[in-house]
């Protein structure tokens, strides 16, 4: 096989590579061992593992926005490819931080807990920063724009795990009627089969071609999907997975397509065939780089080609590691040692002859006391009797403690664990969802029984065959295990250190030391002591911690328990979890039919709900907001204005019932309102507090329309539906969202009926044809439109409704029509200010959900005479009547050139100390607030506690810089308090 | 404006249709009123749509159903068949005519879609000549069923919105 | 991300929908004829029990139909849909799912990963 050469960079310095290298497979092909430094002591550390699972091996990828924390073992690498080591400063081998080892007696369990108590300042200006530098991993990652995407499936069975179980279960559900998404982590398919040579034949082929030949089943059966490089992160209630596929697997990432896809996949059945996780065992100074899981060793042979050592020590206490000694030989090199805790007579023959057969040394009954060496390991200790050590020198060390049934998925569907004596360790026992388990992950350790388990538990599935496999099996065919978590390590140094959690640095002193403080619970334990927190999840060492703490507590480890498993079950990257919902996309976007006029007449968007609106216009490039909006609202009152209010809610309301049932929506009384007549209403939650306002309009008595503010349009309707629906199904009543059906625009200003006449010149606007607050339909441009007398400026308004087709078409015409009146259009801004003028509230500025009409002064809106409306009942609860309630008032600054800020503090002191040394009573605070280019002076109104009373008096004013403004309280009606305008 | 979306197997065309909704309780005065207005009875069963030439009609909910132009008509003869639907005082029917439409056809429809919504679009969920409210790139939209096309449609103020993700999409 | 089966629309994902909080609480006919307590009692309390609860949800992104659903809140388990109007399904044909005296059903709850003997 020719391998394709890559050149990538580490630290600085190019290194070769093979195509399909993992960044670990690559250093170690170049004999590097060293990749980074721990998390707290700073110890140098290398490679564990050949896989997600990864402690130690995490590096920064330069050249993809500096991205952190990224795994040695998963990661691909790509000709170009820069990466940096974490944690080291200046330089990975001469780490200035290191010295936290020696000073590790105070960075013990509870740590940042117990030492970082005082004094105050300190916490900002000493502790935050010196944590900051020394702890933690990589450095976060530059600004970028994320070009990940969702992709959503639903399907009826998922497979999690492309190995050797998931191929065959694949297999079987193949041209089946169930529609089947096969997903696997890797490139490649196989799992096992690709690495390690623990099956030497299927059904008398290689395994390549076993996999080869399956695959091509699996891609011509129409019913299954196949997803690679995709990692299950999460599993929901209910039967809702999460998966990550990495786009760009191997080569740099692509400008143009996503880099990450998120797959958000509904199923009827999971089946989980994900494996084991292989686990390692705590001794002094196990955290040495060159200290490496056996299989993961074995994993580098097959996978990359990669012998990371030709003659290393192995050390375990189970029956696995044979073919890792058998594939060693093989390939003409020779393990050092075997080390094995079992009793010889456990260990079975094949192990003892192919030890013998090659006269490799072998220490049966005994341990790994622990291993010594600076940047890598030098030599081990070997305990083979009680008080009796050998030490042998040696640059590798393979660990298998024992395997784990990869149950992380499954505790996610809340499934329940229990603990298998023979296995040592926890496996799947009662489904929550339809989850199957199938393979390692069920804690089915012989290959041999393989096929007997997928055939029984996938017979319940309709129209598919039980299949057969012969499976040839190098070494042992059954799993044989002695449980041992930790040995005996004679203390040599402050340096010596036996590792529970490698990735944070927690060590089993720390597990002992926080059983002593009290945390004998685990959930307690692993939080005091950061076990298992980190961005690997304990996967090779939180059942060793369950096991030792279990030891020190003396009780069953299932007692014990283990932690809650949450998702995701890897770190992935918040830019897959955003999706596309970032920057433009955000929230969608809703657009008036007049927003390419307001674009071109440069106005400033605001957005109100998922609406564009116009704020303001800037007339000329320099214009501030400020002076735009007292231009507007000074034309508007002196000339005439124009708002485009389309994004009004509207609402349609029929049915024979339509009359009693807006009765008893609003708190106005609408019976004896005479057929197109309009209403300004108020509609209350049944907590009796103002919910949203509005303009009823009244066709007859069996049809209504009716406007809701811009953003509360969506929620009004819901209110209406449910009480529609709900509370009084009897009634027959339609209501309907009709707010894009029409365009919506407001003219007001003393001229607005002069430019009415002009528009509609056949339409009579005498005020005793076209009185205030009546409504008409009339047709237009061979449309319709219907025009309302109203205003929420205080002056001569209409409000015209028409199609969105013609809208355009007539707001321009409305402009040309209006040649030499000087006709404003204005925005949000300036609406707000004129109707602030007017005292008029806007729903959730002047309201928060706690303010009744009556706080507001609009009982005159509540239609006492009716039997009953929403919130009515609430109307008189004894606090709700209370005087001392907040009342809305107005309010002007004493000195007229002064300013209130809106949200400011209403109290009654005169001069604020500073710093401030006693409690000040707060009487209320500003709502709104204005300066009026009209009345030459700031307009604001408050909601002040028993503020009718206090009309006429004078309260003070907070300001953000601690000083108070001395205000007149007024009544909340600052221009033509007696409506002459608005009538006119 | 008008627009065509293409990609690999898929094809989105952007279409003007009107629409009337109606609301009402589907009963025998219902369907007469109807009938004698386009000559078509509402379907009966929810998410059920019949369609012939000229019309589409589905019932969307438990009171409500969408009369969709297929072919444009004049805007008189909409506001005509809204006020003879509405002269019963137990319906209620709007005019709807503010309503963007795209006509999604290819062998990759479903897969493309499945960029945008949740929503199971195979057939044993989502049968030929039924239709579905349901969310698309996060807002509501109506997707009918042809078999060999959808239509789908959104509110008008959407539009730019919504063509900017499915250009997107395709982008991506 | 649940999967609701709506009583109109059939199965759907749980973000086309909204929960409406406890059913069957029953807007009083005459709200001038009860007294403050009992009318609080109606606007602000509701049972919130861990266990078996009949709540309402309606399908927002849907066919906007109210509809009342039996949720087990301690797992999250959707037992049964009906209609606005139908009676409340007794609460013995959910028994099954209700265990320890404090409604800790023996799986699903999440709060444990380890089988309890």
């Amino acid at each position: 096989m020719i391998e394709n050469k890559i050149y990538f960079k580490f630290d600085g310095k190019t290194f070769e590579g093979n195509e399909g290298d993992t960044i670990a497979a690559a250093l170690l092909r170049n004999n590097v061992k060293l990749v980074g430094r721990s998390f707290k002591y700073h110890r140098p550390r290398g490679i564990y593992t050949c896989g997600i699972e990864e402690p130690n091996a995490l590096v920064q990828i330069i050249n993809e926005h500096n991205e952190p924390n990224v795994r040695a073992t998963v990661k691909k690498i790509y000709e170009g490819m820069v990466v940096k080591s974490q944690n080291r400063w200046p330089s990975l081998k001469r780490d200035l931080g290191s010295i936290n080892n020696l000073l590790s007696p105070i960075f013990s369990a509870g740590f940042y807990y117990k030492t970082f108590m005082g004094p105050k300042s300190f916490w900002k200006n000493v502790y935050e920063p010196l944590i900051r530098r020394t702890a933690g991993l990589g450095k976060p990652p530059k600004e970028f724009k994320s070009k990940s995407i969702h992709l959503q499936h639903n399907v009826d069975i998922v497979i999690v795990g492309g190995g050797l179980t998931g191929l065959l279960a694949a297999k079987k559900l193949a041209g089946t009627k169930y529609d089947v998404l096969l997903i696997e982590r890797e490139n490649s398919f196989g799992g096992i089969l690709k690495s390690s040579k623990k099956i030497k034949l299927i059904n008398d082929q290689d395994p390549n071609d076993w996999i080869e030949k399956t695959e091509r089943l699996i891609h011509n059966s129409s019913n299954i999907k196949v997803l690679r490089n995709t990692l299950v992160n999460t599993y929901n209630f209910k039967d809702h997975l999460i998966a990550l596929e990495d786009k760009s697997v191997g080569k740099p990432q692509d400008n143009k397509k996503p880099e990450l896809v998120l797959h958000k996949i509904r199923t009827k059945q999971t089946i989980l065939a994900n494996g084991h996780i292989e686990r390692f065992i705590s001794f002094r100074n196990n955290d040495l780089p060159g200290v490496m899981l056996a299989a993961s060793f074995e994993k580098y042979i097959y996978r990359y080609g990669v012998v990371p050592d030709e003659s290393p020590v192995i050390f375990t206490n189970n029956s696995s590691t044979f073919s890792l000694i058998k594939s060693l030989i093989d390939l003409g090199h020779k393990p050092k040692a075997y080390v094995d805790i079992r009793d010889p007579k456990k260990i079975e023959k094949e192990v003892v002859e192919l030890l013998a057969k090659n006269n490799i040394p072998f220490y049966a009954k005994s341990e790994i006391e622990g291993c010594d060496g600076k940047n890598e390991i030098k030599s081990v200790t070997i305990r083979f009797k009680k008080n009796e050590t050998a030490k042998i020198k040696t640059s590798m060390l393979c660990v298998s403690g024992g395997f784990n049934p990869d149950i992380h998925l499954f505790t996610q569907s809340k499934g329940l664990l229990k603990w298998d004596e023979n296995l040592i360790t926890f496996k799947p026992d009662k489904i929550f969802q339809n989850t199957i388990t199938l393979g390692s992950v069920s804690g089915n350790f012989s290959y041999q029984n393989i096929m007997k388990e997928i055939n029984e538990k996938l017979s319940f599935l309709e129209g598919i065959n039980d299949l057969d496999i012969k499976l040839d099996i190098e070494g042992p065919v059954n799993f044989h295990i002695k449980e041992l978590w930790e040995t005996k390590n004679a203390k040599k140094s402050l340096w010596s250190k036996s590792f529970i959690d490698l990735q944070n640095d927690v060590t089993t002193k720390d597990l002992k030391q926080a059983v002593t403080e009290g945390f004998n619970r685990i959930e307690h334990l692993k939080r005091f002591t950061t076990n298992s927190m980190g961005t690997d999840q304990g996967k090779i060492s939180s059942i060793n911690a369950l096991g030792i703490v279990s030891k020190i507590l003396k009780k069953n480890i299932s007692d014990v328990g283990t932690t809650t498993y949450r998702p995701p079950y890897a770190p992935l990257n918040f830019s897959a979890i955003a999706g596309r919902s970032t920057y433009e996309f955000y929230d969608p976007v809703r657009k008036t039919p007049i927003h390419p006029w307001h674009i071109k007449h440069n106005a400033v968007f605001e957005d109100v709900g998922q609406w564009k609106r116009p704020w303001y216009y800037k007339k000329y490039t320099n214009e501030t907001m400020h002076e735009a909006v007292q231009r507007e609202s000074k034309q508007v009152r002196e000339a005439a204005g124009i708002l485009d209010g389309s994004t009004l809610g509207k609402i349609e309301i029929k049915g024979k019932d339509a009359l009693a049932f807006i009765n008893l929506i609003y708190t106005n009384s609408f019976t004896k309102m005479k057929p197109m007549t309009a209403r300004y209403a108020l509609m209350l939650g049944e907590d009796g507090m103002v919910k949203d306002d509005g303009i009823v309009c009244k066709i007859n008595d069996q049809h209504f329309i009716t406007t809701t503010t811009t953003g509360g349009a969506a929620n009004v309707l819901a209110h209406m539906e449910e009480y529609a629906q709900t509370e009084w199904p009897d009634m027959n009543v339609y209501v309907n969202s009709i707010t894009e059906q029409f365009a919506t625009f407001n003219i007001s200003g003393p001229k607005a009926k002069t430019i009415m006449e002009r528009v509609f010149s056949n339409i009579d606007f005498n005020n005793k044809k076209f009185p205030f607050m009546t409504f008409n339909n009339f047709d237009y441009l061979n449309s319709k439109v219907r025009i309302l007398r109203a205003s929420f400026t205080g002056e001569q308004g209409y409000e015209i409704y028409i199609s969105p087709k013609n809208a355009l078409t007539l707001w321009e015409r409305i402009f040309y029509y209006s040649r030499g009146i000087n006709l404003v259009p204005y925005g949000t801004e300036t609406m707000h200010l004129l109707r602030a003028e007017k005292g008029y509230i806007i729903v959730g500025q002047e309201t928060d959900g706690t303010v009744t009409p009556i706080d507001l002064n609009l009982d005159w809106m509540i239609g006492k005479n009716k039997k009953d409306f929403i919130g009515k009942r609430s109307l008189i609860r004894s606090d709700i009547i209370s005087s001392e309630r907040k009342q809305l008032v107005g309010l002007i600054p004493l000195d007229k050139s002064y300013g209130i800020e809106e949200g400011q503090h209403i109290i009654e002191e005169k001069n604020l100390d500073t710093p401030i040394k006693k409690p000040i009573k707060m009487l209320g605070h500003v709502t709104s607030s204005y300066f009026s280019p009209t009345l030459n002076h700031c307009v604001a109104m408050a909601l002040i506690k028993g503020g009718n009373r206090k009309i006429g008096s004078q309260l003070y004013v907070s300001t953000s810089d601690l000083n108070v403004i001395p205000v007149e309280v007024v009544k909340p009606n600052f221009i033509d308090p007696k409506n002459e305008r608005l009538v006119s | 404006m008008t627009r065509t979306f293409l990609a690999k197997g898929m094809e989105i065309i952007q279409q003007d249709k009107q629409q009337i909704l109606l609301r009402g309780k589907g009963d025998g005065i219902f369907a007469d009123i109807i009938n004698k207005e386009v000559s078509l009875l509402p379907p009966t069963d929810n998410l059920r749509m019949i369609n012939n030439d000229e019309f589409l009609f589905a019932k969307q909910s438990f009171d409500q159903w969408a009369l969709i132009f297929l072919k444009p008509k004049p805007e008189k003869e909409i506001f005509r068949l809204l006020s003879a639907f509405n002269s019963n005082e137990e319906i209620l029917a709007s005019n709807y005519s503010n309503t963007t439409y795209f006509e999604i056809s290819g062998e990759n429809k479903n897969h493309f879609l499945s960029k945008l919504t949740h929503f199971d679009l195979r057939s044993k969920k989502f049968p030929v000549s039924t239709m579905a409210q349901t969310l698309i790139a996060r807002i509501d939209c109506c997707l009918y069923n042809f078999g060999d096309r959808y239509l789908l449609s959104c509110h008008s103020s959407f539009e730019d919105y919504f063509k900017d993700r499915l250009q997107d999409a395709i982008d991506l | 991300m649940l999967l609701i089966n709506c009583p109109y629309c059939g199965e759907r994902d749980q973000s086309e929908f909204t929960n409406g909080g406890e059913a069957h609480v029953a807007r009083p006919k005459d709200p001038s004829q009860v007294s403050d307590r009992e009318w609080s009692e109606y606007v602000f309390i509701r049972a919130n029990p861990k266990g078996i609860y009949y709540e309402r949800w309606v399908h927002t992104h849907g066919c906007r139909k109210w509809f009342n659903a039996v949720r087990n809140t301690s797992t999250d388990e959707i037992l049964k849909v009906y209609k606005i109007g139908d009676p409340p399904p007794p609460i013995k044909e959910f028994k099954n799912t209700l265990k320890s005296p404090s409604g800790e059903p023996d799986v699903g709850s999440g709060n444990f990963t380890v089988k309890k003997i």
